[in-house]
């Protein structure tokens, strides 16, 4: 029954449905689910020359970062691991040998976490020789194992994958009624919609996929031979891009209309390829029990004390010393100009783009041949030729019900593989959300004096000097690491959190060592000796710093060499804060070097020295 | 600072009798006026900026100034002095702005709102002063005077604007319009029509303003309509940005002065709805109270005090207070601007962008080294077609970003351009199918053609005499529909309060639209796709769930037959299923279930059907006994079918013939939730798959002008 809602057009009301479903807190459509099958035979734990890591420790290395990404952004959906071509049995009512369910379907957790880490590495591999050990192998067990997995999980699964981890291309070694008992219960597994993908990994003399797994992996989407075609994953890269491309489901945000003009309509999916991703709200918990605390918001009547239902309040806003009321659903309708959908205004050269026309992320559109049958012929006509001749399409895109207008421009992008022959840039158009005369805002330029030819090019050379190829993905957000480093900290009980490396940090020693003179060659050409771009022009330093308070710093607060003894004598350093620690090392009074900036460390450190 | 400068400027309108004039088929002059002032107080009003506004008027039939005296300066009324407009201001235009039965010279009201000008502003600071004048010029006029009044105009550093019902010099304007948006923008009369008195009067506006300016002079004279059309003179909601000194660091031995400045960002409303109690429109009726509960049955409420924060980790809920959290969190060490290195242009995706927002980075005006510094890194980078990947903070407690400085160079001056980028964890790897090498969907070379017809039919960029390409649809010189609409409303609500909400304004409508020209251009284009290109909305036939699965490999079923309808049915099914139901799939029909079939048929179609015909009763009868049944025959599924689509009783608002409120008809289905609830374990005692029988059927349902088909499966007893 869950399928049907996908019918209903721009139901994108999501408050709407989480509400309506009595189960909790999870979208009606269901959980997705993802079931990592991995080889366990002694082949997986060879390890790559040069010292390269397994196979298998490869893999451990791909389902952690798995379950680290869906704690981090879909702690709803349920993930299991379980290892085929074992010595050891472990299944749930264990009628299958050589199959170990090391995880059943469930979220991933703290624990589970944990539980991967034991697989990796070295380490790992001795741990997994000592509780699993490698074995026979039956893939058909294997795989019927998994299905029950499936079916005896009691919550409606919206999308139901499973990849199989393996280096090698012909696992019964030529035993039919194996291959074909893998075969039915593959097919079996494909029949109640789960997808079922192969990972292979490296092997001497190369992985033939037509040998075996042809017939166990469900065929790609579009029917193009593109799936098989892949290169086995060579490194934990690879084949974590691999993972990461198909562990999510997407999912379109919206389903809209495109009308072209009258009559001419087409069905577009709106996907979201780049979103700020955000620390999560916090829960409310009891502090007796840390259970969950829900809250309920009532308004009443400040004198009677009565419950006012909606239909007792209104919404006002004051203007012009006045105060104007309307109906919350006539607040709701103001908004509304249109029904929701893509409208096409006309084309444009890509020059008159504005760099600067930017107010939010882009959104991606891909046809919808279910809605409305002909759209991806349409859609793929309007994508060549706008790509060929170097257009955009402008429209007037309304998102939702009772939603103002925006103009988007479409920037057609075409299908762009990448050297392991996966995609790297699908293909679709772009939309891009246009400024209205409102958002441009009235800056006045600074007119200054340009720079002359030398100038220029001793800049030229700085610039060169520090090239390097930006990637979209290569920079993490330092806050989210944090706050995720924290939590695992505090789930994990560890004693603190492990440190993150800031990528957004300029690497100030390595780019000093690149520039070499440069720097100072420039500023020999651009600055006048006595100029000091660090502060401020002395006349202008009292006003400019009464302006703005942040500047001010705070004293510092110096401790003296009896004060912190008599901390270390009644042991309270512990009392003071990491500056106020550092700032003893800082001043070098005492001349300790610590390796670490911990409190603990550094508390040692002075305990250490001033005990002495 | 610089912020806290604002404005003072009169609002001088000609009510004389020529100004109530019209050529047939167009409004009078006075009307138009009247609405270019409306829109100006009520943009005023609405951006609750302190500029001060006054209002003269000059045609009247009294005299109210001060400088009347003598019978000189007569028909000349002050109507408001120098404040900040507010609603009563727009309230009196719109009932008492009336045209007067006399005319006046506007060179006399230009000198009153000087005079007016003058008086109300002293000891106050204002950065402009500006007069806005809206006549028609139909009126003798002394020009002896005009040189002392340019003279003192200039002494007192005031502007003057002039709106006129005609353009100032004939086709020069008519077709050079500007960035007006479009051809609609057409001049409300030719030159060749004006009056002795107009002509004239033309020639001194003309004189006036190239004496007052250096340049672009006639840049400040536009014609009603066209201020109309493009009311961007006014109505853009103007904000001065901040400046943001910061520096911009290339290792840890270069730095550069730099001032930022938010350059493009969405402009939200800046009002919030405060919530009134219904009758007494009072705020302060409303209580607002939260409370806290723990999720058991009882609902067991806690105190705020007793509650601590937590948040998810995966399947864990991880109790982690404020204050851990404060201290354990990410601490960026302050404002900056650093580089992390530069690269190729071509490698930063435009659909990369993210936040909200495009800073413009200059050196501070008083420092010219950096200037240069600057200069040089803005031209070398332009040089390579390269850009600099630096890290960005705002302050001490804002969170790092990562983005790119584009150079910029214009002909006026230089900048970088800083644009945030996306975050690994911001970005989806989604993978699409494949378009252009599917043979299903590969467009033909007719097909190809058809669609680069319809391009070119529809190109929004236009070659004018010169060569130069021009762009007719400039959407960045549009207002935000959803602010005009809101203060249009806003504005209709405060000065009716009984009224309903106002249609959208046509102009705004039509901005929203494709340009009539390309709307025409393009239809021989758009039908030839239309017929190259089969587009049909799809009738949906989706794999079916579980039971359905089961049954529907039995071979005794049939194919897609046609629904045989009972005629003797109490609804004409026959002529409901016409249209809607296209086929229908029994797994097994037996006797029993043709009554369930029977709602499940009915009720989706019914319901639209019936709100047509008037036919309600019946319908609502027919639904409670459906309800009644619910628990028995175990409908709970088909029920919450309802439920999610809202199929439930019809109301008095919808039908007349109806006896159910509309409160009555949504807990109908409301009240049905919770004996759900109640039903369920009965089910699952039941529901062993044998004993059911699968009814599979189609039945459609209007939703706007989609036809949509739901599939739905009802399970019943035997």
């Amino acid at each position: 029954m869950a399928e049907w809602r996908k019918y209903y057009p721009n139901e994108d009301d999501e408050v709407e449905e989480d509400e309506e479903d009595s189960g909790g807190d999870y979208k009606i459509s269901g959980r997705d689910s993802l079931v990592f099958l991995v080889d366990a035979s002694k082949e997986m734990f060879i390890k790559g020359e040069d010292g390269e890591p397994s196979n298998f420790d490869m893999t451990m290395q791909c389902v952690r970062s798995v379950y680290t990404s869906k704690i981090i952004s879909s702690d709803k959906d349920l993930v299991a691991l379980v290892f085929y071509g074992t010595e050891q049995s472990k299944n749930p009512r264990n009628s299958f040998k050589h199959v170990y369910v090391y995880h059943d379907l469930d979220s991933p957790g703290s624990q589970r976490l944990l539980d991967i880490e034991k697989l990796l590495g070295e380490k790992g591999a001795q741990f997994a020789e000592k509780t699993m050990g490698s074995g026979e192998t039956s893939l058909g067990d294997a795989l019927w194992c998994c299905s029950n997995l499936y079916s005896d999980i009691k919550l409606r699964l919206s999308h139901k994958r499973l990849m199989i981890f393996t280096c090698r291309d012909d696992p019964h070694r030529g035993d039919g009624a194996k291959d074909r008992q893998a075969r039915t219960k593959a097919a079996d597994l494909k029949e109640t919609g789960v997808v079922i993908d192969l990972m292979h990994l490296t092997k001497p003399g190369g992985f033939d996929v037509s040998l075996f797994f042809c017939d166990i992996v469900s065929p790609p989407e579009d029917e193009s031979e593109l799936g098989l075609q892949i290169e086995p994953s060579r490194k934990l890269e690879d084949l974590q891009k691999r993972v990461r491309a198909k562990e999510l489901k997407k999912r379109s945000q919206s389903r809209l209309t495109f009308s072209l003009g009258e009559g001419v309509n087409l069905a577009v999916g709106v996907y979201v390829l780049a979103r700020t991703a955000t620390k999560p709200s916090a829960v409310k918990l009891h502090r007796d029990t840390n259970e969950p605390v829900r809250t309920k918001t009532r308004y009443f009547h400040a004198h009677n004390g009565g419950i006012l239902l909606p239909n007792d309040m209104k919404r006002a806003q004051v203007y012009g010393k006045k105060q104007i009321v309307m109906e919350k659903d006539e607040v709701d309708k103001i908004k509304k100009f249109d029904d929701p959908g893509l409208v096409l205004m006309g084309f444009k050269p890509m020059d008159r783009l504005k760099l600067h026309h930017h107010i939010r992320p882009a959104l991606f559109i891909y046809p919808e041949e279910e809605q409305i049958s002909g759209s991806s012929c349409m859609f793929t006509a309007l994508l060549l030729q706008c790509s060929e001749n170097n257009l955009f399409a402008l429209c007037r895109y309304i998102p939702r019900r009772n939603t103002p207008p925006r103009f988007v421009a479409l920037v057609p992008q075409r299908e762009e593989l990448d050297q392991s022959q996966s995609q790297a840039t699908p293909p679709g158009f772009h939309v891009i959300f246009l400024p209205f005369a409102d958002d441009i805002r009235t800056v006045d330029a600074h007119v200054g004096p340009t720079a002359s030819d030398e100038q220029v090019d001793k800049m030229k050379e700085i610039v060169h000097k520090l090239r390097f190829k930006y990637k979209s993905d290569a920079f993490e957000n330092p806050v989210l690491q944090q706050h995720y480093r924290n939590l695992e900290a505090l789930a994990l009980n560890m004693l603190e959190p492990e440190p993150i490396e800031d990528l957004t940090m300029p690497k100030v020693q390595m780019m000093n060592a690149r520039l070499g003179p440069l720097a100072q060659e420039f500023k020999d050409l651009a600055y006048p000796p006595d100029y000091n771009p660090e502060g401020r022009p002395a006349a202008k330093r009292k006003t400019a710093e009464s302006g703005g308070g942040a500047a001010e710093k705070k004293p510092k607060v110096e401790m003296s060499e009896e004060e912190l003894k008599n901390h270390v004598a009644k042991c309270t350093l512990g009392k003071l804060t990491v500056p106020v620690l550092k700032d003893a090392y800082a001043c070098k009074q005492f001349g300790i070097r610590s390796t670490g900036t911990k409190k603990q460390e550094l508390i040692d450190a002075l305990t250490m020295h001033l005990s002495k | 600072m610089a912020r806290a400068a604002k404005s003072a400027l009169v609002l001088c309108m000609d009510v004389g009798f020529s100004m109530s004039n019209s050529e047939p088929g167009q409004e009078p002059s006075f009307e138009q006026a009247k609405k270019v002032i409306q829109k100006f107080v009520q943009r005023q009003v609405f951006a609750e900026n302190k500029d001060e506004v006054g209002l003269v008027l000059f045609g009247t039939d009294g005299t109210k100034n001060g400088l009347a005296k003598d019978g000189q300066y007569e028909n000349i009324t002050v109507h408001r002095h120098l404040m900040m407009p507010d609603f009563e201001l727009l309230e009196e235009i719109e009932s008492e702005l009336q045209p007067g039965g006399q005319q006046a010279d506007w060179l006399d009201a230009l000198v009153v709102c000087m005079d007016l000008l003058q008086k109300e502003t002293m000891g106050k600071k204002f950065e402009r002063l500006n007069i806005v004048l809206l006549t028609d010029l139909n009126v003798q006029t002394s020009a002896d005077q005009l040189d002392v009044i340019i003279d003192s105009l200039k002494k007192a550093g005031i502007t003057l604007q002039f709106f006129l019902p005609f353009p100032v010099d004939g086709e020069d304007r008519a077709d050079g319009g500007g960035d007006g948006p479009g051809p609609s923008a057409a001049p409300a009369r030719p030159g060749k029509g004006l009056s002795r008195q107009q002509t004239q009067g033309l020639e001194m506006v003309k004189n006036i303003m190239t004496s007052l300016e250096e340049e672009d002079s006639l840049e400040e004279v536009y014609t009603f309509s066209d201020a109309l059309q493009k009311l961007s003179i006014f109505k853009r909601i103007d904000r001065r940005p901040m400046a943001w000194p910061c520096q911009l660091t290339i290792g840890s031995s270069l730095t550069i002065r730099i001032v930022g400045y938010k350059a493009v960002t969405e402009e939200k409303v800046k009002k919030s709805w405060a919530i009134v109690e219904a009758q007494s429109h009072q705020r302060d009726d409303v209580k607002r109270e939260t409370v806290y509960c723990l999720d058991d049955d009882n609902e067991t409420e806690v105190q705020k005090d007793d509650t601590i924060q937590g948040f998810r980790y995966g399947s864990d809920i991880v109790p982690f207070s404020k204050v851990d959290e404060d201290q354990m969190k990410y601490k960026s060490d302050g404002k900056c601007f650093s580089v992390l290195g530069f690269t190729k242009q071509e490698l930063i995706r435009r659909h990369q962008f993210m936040g909200s927002q495009v800073v413009k980075v200059f050196a501070p005006r008083d420092d010219e080294h950096a200037a240069v510094a600057l200069s040089a890194l803005i031209r070398a980078l332009d040089s390579l077609k390269m850009a600099a990947i630096v890290r960005y903070a705002y302050d001490r407690r804002s969170n790092p970003q990562v983005g790119a400085a584009f150079p910029c160079i214009k002909e006026k001056y230089e900048c970088l351009l800083y644009v945030q980028l996306p975050f690994m964890e911001d970005l989806r790897q989604f993978t699409f199918p494949v378009l252009e090498n599917n043979k299903k969907f590969t467009p033909s070379a007719s097909q190809l053609s058809a669609v680069d017809a319809l391009i070119d039919s529809m190109m929004l960029v236009e070659k004018d005499e010169d060569g130069e390409s021009v762009d007719v649809f400039k959407v960045n010189h549009f207002p935000n529909p959803q602010f005009q609409r809101l203060f249009q409303c806003l504005h209709h609500r405060g000065v009716n309060p009984d009224d309903p909400l106002p249609p959208v304004e046509p102009w705004l409508k039509r901005d929203l639209e494709r340009p009539q020209a390309v709307s025409a251009r393009c239809q021989t284009a758009l039908q030839d796709v239309k017929t190259k290109f089969p587009l049909k909305v799809v009738v949906k036939k989706k794999e079916q769930k579980t039971s359905a699965d089961v049954f529907g490999s039995s071979a005794d079923e049939p194919d897609a037959k046609k629904v045989k309808v009972d005629e003797e049915t109490e609804f004409n099914l026959a002529e409901i299923a016409k249209g809607n139901i296209t086929s229908v799939r029994l797994s097994c029909l037996k006797s029993v279930q043709i009554d369930a079939f029977a709602y499940a048929l009915l009720t989706a179609p019914a319901h639209n059907v019936l709100h047509q015909s008037g036919n309600a009763e019946l319908f609502n009868s027919y639904m409670q006994s459906l309800k009644r049944s619910v628990p028995d025959r175990n409908l709970q599924e088909f029920w919450d079918l309802l439920i999610q689509d809202a199929l439930t009783l019809i109301s008095k608002d919808e039908v007349d013939g109806s006896t159910f409120s509309k409160q009555d008809a949504n807990q109908f289905l409301a009240f049905e939730q919770k004996e759900e609830v109640q039903a369920a374990p009965v089910q699952e005692d039941t529901g062993d798959v044998d004993d059911l029988v699968s009814v599979s059927c189609l039945f459609g349902c209007f939703n706007d002008k989609h036809i949509i088909y739901y599939i739905c499966e009802c399970n019943s007893d035997l």
